[in-house]
């Protein structure tokens, strides 16, 4: 079963192309990876998957800049949501951890998470506010601490908590990894893996950097100038001579 | 193919992108192309004052003001990143200097309108000097509340003809004067602005927009930048209220009127933010509509804000850039 199915997908941005007649499928309750350097569409995928690009779509319109088309059909449980609003696909579980992290730098780590939380029921966000406090421990000790002071790692954490707060069913998280320290990849990949494993789920994650995230993931893609030119299970993607080289210099 | 797999492709036409290289020079038809839309600007502004009559020829005398104020405003908030609303904080210093050195000392308007001009950019600049600072929607409240200040501080000191204002200030000789020295101002004030943004300092105070901490990081001084830019942008605001009372040959508490500061911001927005000659054009489209919508009584405000809400719906990249992106750019149907 399929949970998101993405076909022909066409993005331009004015005359450039930025996704070229892309076509991916992320299997439910897997985590399924997304690889490619700058450049190579991902996060232009994951802003078409979370209709971010509508939005940017209008305020380029009204700012006369760049015209932005988005071609083609991204299915999610069967159902094509292409010109879906970003706020109803939220609501309906696709929940975008942004690259960068964008938390809200001035509200408290506690008020993060309870705005990712406002559209899940009480019950639900109590709950899931301690999974999160049980996954990332640091964040309880740091409930109060402004967002702006944490550093990268635990930023990082509290975007991903916020993120669980809206019950995902689809959670895209936009190079997690981006700019950490091996010790907490480590630790943030083993947490995605068991946040997948634990509550079913589905990921897709993109990333630059793909060692730590290779292992975790079920089936996996490799982006390169818009495009998918390699795909498979992450045994597949290990093996190739191409990724190896480009992505652990073997 | 369904029509869903068709976009619309916009290019540059061929002879925009010859133009942008030398070659422009090997061509009159390329220059021609470069230079028909800046010199139907500068002729149809220069050619104006001939087909208007008495009325008109005033009306468009203030348009000239609101053009300077508003190309001040456009150069302050899209190249320096201030949202500056004290456009009647700079008339109203502007028109009291020169108003007040001409019926006191009886000094001429040839040199009272050079001295309030540079003299009233100094004082404009040294008052906004410790807002500097702030930034967004701070600057613009304590701008806002500069010309309150100003006509409050002239009612409660008594100076300088209190509530009634001065009168009987020498006007300029005649209206051809008065006209053809605020077109031309206009136009010199346009060029130059538009020189300047392109150049060293213009590259400085756009980077102060971007990232403020990154330009100080590099070592420059932000707020000796923005100093600079606010007087820039002061002495075309000053200028404009200099010129405006010898032009009424009167002066009063209404250079500090709020029109001075909201117009030329609806005058940049029809005409596009950011293009320096979009604000021009606006004011001038701008001015003569609210007096033709005088006939209107009260309802004349409603209209007016109709018209802007309409741009700011439909068309907010302004006029300018629409007409900019049509002159260089056809577009065409291609399949994907």
């Amino acid at each position: 079963m399929n949970v998101l199915e993405i076909k022909d997908l066409m993005v331009f941005y004015e005359n450039a192309v930025a996704i070229n007649n892309l076509a991916i499928t992320c299997r439910k309750g897997e985590i399924t990876g997304l690889f490619g350097a700058n450049s190579a569409g991902k996060s232009s995928l994951m802003y078409t998957i979370s209709g971010i690009i509508l939005d940017e779509q209008k305020k380029e319109r009204m700012k006369g800049g760049q015209r932005i088309t988005v071609l083609g059909e991204v299915l999610y449980n069967g159902e094509n949501i292409i010109g879906m609003e970003p706020s109803q696909r939220a609501r309906n579980g696709i929940v975008l951890c942004p690259e960068r992290r964008r938390i809200f730098k001035e509200s408290s780590v506690m008020e993060n998470l309870r705005i990712g939380g406002i559209l899940a029921t009480r019950a639900q966000a109590r709950e899931t506010l301690a999974y999160v406090f049980d996954l990332f421990p640091v964040l309880k000790k740091l409930r109060k601490r402004e967002g702006g002071f944490l550093s990268g790692g635990e930023q990082q954490m509290l975007a991903i908590g916020r993120a669980l707060m809206a019950q995902p069913t689809l959670l895209l998280l936009d190079e997690p990894l981006l700019g950490l320290s091996p010790v907490i990849e480590e630790m943030l990949s083993a947490a995605i893996s068991s946040i997948n494993r634990e509550t079913g789920i589905s990921v897709l994650v993109a990333e630059q950097y793909a060692r730590p995230i290779l292992p975790i993931i079920h089936q996996g893609y490799v982006m390169e100038n818009g495009g998918v030119v390699l795909e498979g299970t992450a045994d597949v993607l290990m093996d190739n001579p191409d990724v190896k080289s480009a992505y652990f210099g073997m | 193919m369904d029509t869903f797999e068709r976009r619309k492709k916009r290019l540059d036409r061929s002879i925009t992108v010859r133009c942008r290289g030398l070659y422009a020079l090997n061509s009159w038809r390329e220059m021609l192309f470069l230079l028909a839309p800046r010199l139907l600007l500068i002729v149809g502004l220069l050619a104006m004052p001939l087909f208007l009559d008495m009325y008109w020829q005033r009306v468009m005398c203030a348009a000239g003001i609101y053009a300077l104020l508003a190309l001040g405003f456009d150069f302050l908030a899209e190249y320096v990143g201030l949202v500056c609303l004290g456009g009647a904080m700079f008339i109203g210093v502007g028109g009291y200097i020169s108003g007040v050195l001409n019926a006191y000392f009886g000094l001429p308007p040839l040199v009272t309108i050079p001295i309030a001009t540079i003299g009233g950019a100094a004082i404009s600049t040294l008052i906004l000097s410790p807002c500097l600072r702030l930034r967004g929607i701070y600057f613009a409240i304590v701008s806002f509340m500069l010309p309150l200040f100003g006509v409050y501080l002239i009612i409660a000191l008594g100076i300088f003809g209190s509530t009634e204002g001065i009168s009987a200030l020498d006007t300029l000789p005649n209206i051809w004067v008065e006209q053809y020295v605020i077109i031309i101002m206009v136009l010199i004030s346009l060029f130059v602005v538009r020189r300047l943004v392109n150049e060293d300092l213009g590259l400085i105070l756009r980077g102060i927009k971007d990232n403020d901490q990154a330009v100080r990081a590099s070592g420059i001084d932000i707020t000796a930048y923005r100093i600079r830019a606010v007087f820039i942008a002061a002495l075309m605001g000053c200028f404009g209220g200099a010129y405006l009372s010898h032009l009424y040959g009167w002066l009063g508490l209404s250079l500090f009127a709020m029109d001075f500061s909201i117009l030329p911001i609806a005058a940049t927005v029809m005409g596009g933010m950011g293009t320096l000659a979009g604000p021009v054009i606006g004011a001038i489209f701008l001015t003569p509509m609210s007096e033709a919508l005088r006939g209107f009584g009260q309802l004349r405000v409603v209209l007016y804000s109709v018209v802007l809400l309409g741009f700011i719906l439909y068309r907010p990249e302004g006029i300018l850039r629409y007409l900019d992106r049509k002159y260089h750019q056809f577009e065409r149907w291609e399949k994907v």
